[in-house]
């Protein structure tokens, strides 16, 4: 409907809630039988060859002598993961949806981290660039090497995507050591929240990201993992992309116990006549959730899983 | 086909065609469910799914495609052009580019955006039958058509420059929106384009002895003592009118105005009193039977319904041109 195809919705804006995106699998380029190299793939799970490529099979260059000291970062993940593991003063550039932590937002904004504007990130004289590992994003990692830039592509979808960027991240910057530390933090605050809500019973969620067309959130993103630690279940935790698209028949016969949405979605469905067919709406069982902590699957994932599990079982992380 | 067995077979596929919209979805449901759905008896979450959700949305398919179909005939009649139609002649075009400014400038409801999508869709038209008259007259279909296409392209470029600073999802809805979707339909909004439609096209119905004096060629029209200049400024605003309407309520759906009066024609229908009637009937058919194909097609997902009806009319407009040409 036209009403609300345009309302501007900023949070969530972000690579890896784009769909039709594929992961570039790089196989062990020693298994030479490709149904061997599948396997593999999908038993190991570090993608690459090595504990030492991006997400576009390229090498990452080990810390110390050649340390980077500028660094455009373009994505909120891998900047709010910079400044939390220190290496803030080194970011000279983020996209406009980079707003954690506070002094990231008083980094120069370089524009979208999808098809990046590779002059205005240049114009930073950055020596690292992170960028997310989609498609759209291979010529700006070409153009960018070309014009002598290191560059790491990743693509951090999922919880364990997040460790291994972590871990990638750490080493290119000379500090694994609190990588690690940051990494262990999330894990530990993770499985706190696991373990208080183990037993409970879980509610049935439909996390609405768009409504023209109507975008959920499936098995391949994080929001889904944290949803399952912070005791619910995704009603569409059989489909395998991260954010698919359904639609509204399907949601009603699916029959969520609860809606989880930002502010300005769960306005629009209360205000809706047709997302009435919803028996969580008519219920009132809309929740809001802050689309701007538990967008980005990064050094915050913690504290979203507990405000998550705050939500569907209120009291439960005192 | 006799004329009389065209109405019968109009009116049962379109009836037919909307009880499948009613009864096939995402959601299977037995006809049994069905109708203690629509009776508001069983499930709630059937009933919902019945009466909320595929109730409104084949209402509004049926008034689209109705709109379009009567709006395309209407434009082919007045135009002497076998390949006019909405969507071609850049009327639709323009009138999304009326919508997305209208939604910039935060008007949204069932009642202010076919307004702006109306100014938008007469401003297109207008610009496309000046081209075409500076391009060396109505006469050559083709020549219109050209104009429709380059205020296609430019409507196009237009709500392209409005989007740029949009964030993904926002220009992901754009797209949809302008693929055209019935999705989301609800009864107001039903009820708006119903009365749209019916005002139009009981405006057009009015107009149909001009039209046909009008297909008959502008020097005809003046023996018989008809302005055809005025007659055919009249219709052109109405027709737009009319299809700004359907963009507003659904998005771009193409080619549904240039396939129906062909049908319609093809059954031995030619006078406009009967075609108009005749295009509303088999439009809202072709719509409801294509947004049917959307919804089943790929479940959950659903395929732009604009898509939907391109696959169909784009070989039957190359059909068209060759039998022009």
């Amino acid at each position: 409907m036209a009403s609300s195809a345009f309302v501007s919705w900023r949070a969530l804006a972000h690579g890896h809630l784009l769909p039709g995106t594929v992961p570039f699998v790089r196989c062990a380029r020693a298994v030479p039988v490709l149904a061997l190299c599948v396997v593999a793939c999908r038993a190991a799970s570090p993608r690459r060859d090595a504990m030492s490529a991006d997400d576009f099979g390229e090498p990452v260059a080990r810390g110390s002598a050649a340390t980077p000291s500028r660094i455009v970062s373009l994505m909120p993940a891998t900047t709010e993961l910079l400044f939390a593991i220190g290496a803030g003063p080194r970011v000279v550039g983020r996209t406009p949806w980079d707003l954690w932590s506070d002094s990231a937002r008083r980094v120069a904004d370089v524009g979208v981290g999808l098809r990046p504007n590779i002059e205005a990130v240049l114009a930073q004289r950055p020596d690292l660039v992170l960028l997310y590992a989609t498609g759209e994003n291979r010529a700006a990692a070409q153009a960018l090497r070309a014009a002598g830039v290191a560059v790491m592509a990743l693509r951090i979808d999922r919880l364990e995507d997040f460790r291994r960027a972590a871990r990638l991240i750490g080493m290119a910057i000379g500090d694994s050591a609190r990588a690690a530390t940051v990494v262990d933090s999330v894990d530990h605050t993770l499985a706190r929240v696991r373990s208080r809500t183990a037993g409970l019973p879980r509610p049935t969620v439909f996390w609405h990201v768009w409504d023209a067309p109507i975008i959920t959130i499936a098995r391949g993103s994080f929001l889904d993992e944290l949803l399952t630690i912070a005791g619910g279940r995704n009603i569409y935790e059989d489909l395998s992309q991260p954010s698919p698209q359904v639609s509204l028949e399907d949601v009603v016969r699916r029959d969520p116990d609860v809606i989880l949405a930002g502010p300005e979605g769960a306005a629009r469905i209360r205000a809706s006549a047709t997302w009435r067919a919803v028996r969580a709406v008519r219920e009132g069982h809309v929740l809001v959730v802050d689309t701007s902590l538990i967008g980005h699957p990064s050094v915050r994932m913690g504290e979203a899983a507990t405000v998550l599990a705050h939500l569907l079982h209120p009291g439960v992380m005192q | 086909m006799k004329r009389a067995s065209f109405w019968v077979l109009a009116v049962a596929i379109l009836a037919v065609l909307m009880i499948l919209g009613v009864s096939w979805g995402t959601v299977s449901l037995t006809p049994r469910a069905v109708l203690a759905a629509l009776a508001g008896r069983g499930d709630r979450n059937a009933i919902e799914i019945v009466r909320a959700l595929r109730l409104p949305r084949v209402a509004l398919a049926a008034l689209v495609g109705a709109g379009l179909g009567v709006s395309g005939a209407a434009l082919q009649g007045s135009l002497r052009n076998a390949l006019a139609e909405p969507y071609l002649l850049g009327v639709s075009g323009g009138a999304a580019v009326g919508a997305v400014i209208g939604v910039a400038l935060g008007f949204s409801s069932a009642v202010a955006l076919p307004l702006f999508a109306f100014a938008g869709a007469a401003a297109a038209i207008a610009t496309a039958i000046l081209i075409a008259r500076a391009a060396g007259g109505r006469a050559d279909p083709r020549v219109l058509l050209m104009a429709g296409v380059i205020i296609g392209a430019f409507a196009n470029a237009a709500i392209m420059v409005v989007l740029s600073g949009a964030p993904a999802n926002t220009m992901r809805s754009a797209l949809w929106w302008m693929m055209g979707s019935a999705a989301g339909a609800d009864w107001p909004q039903v009820a708006w384009l119903a009365g749209y439609t019916v005002l139009a096209g009981g405006a057009l119905l009015w107009f149909a002895r001009d039209i046909d004096i009008l297909a008959l060629g502008e020097e005809s029209a003046t023996a018989l003592g008809v302005d055809a200049e005025r007659a055919g400024r009249r219709v052109f605003l109405v027709s737009s009118l009319l299809a700004a309407a359907t963009v507003a309520a659904a998005g771009l759906v193409g080619f549904v105005g240039l396939v129906v009066p062909h049908l319609v024609r093809a059954a031995g229908i030619r006078r406009h009193r009967a075609l108009l009637p005749g295009a509303a009937l088999a439009g809202a058919a072709l719509v409801v039977l294509a947004d049917l194909v959307a919804r089943v097609a790929h479940p959950p997902a659903e395929l732009p319904l604009g898509a939907v009806t391109a696959l169909v009319g784009v070989p039957f407009f190359l059909v068209q041109l060759r039998r022009l040409s």
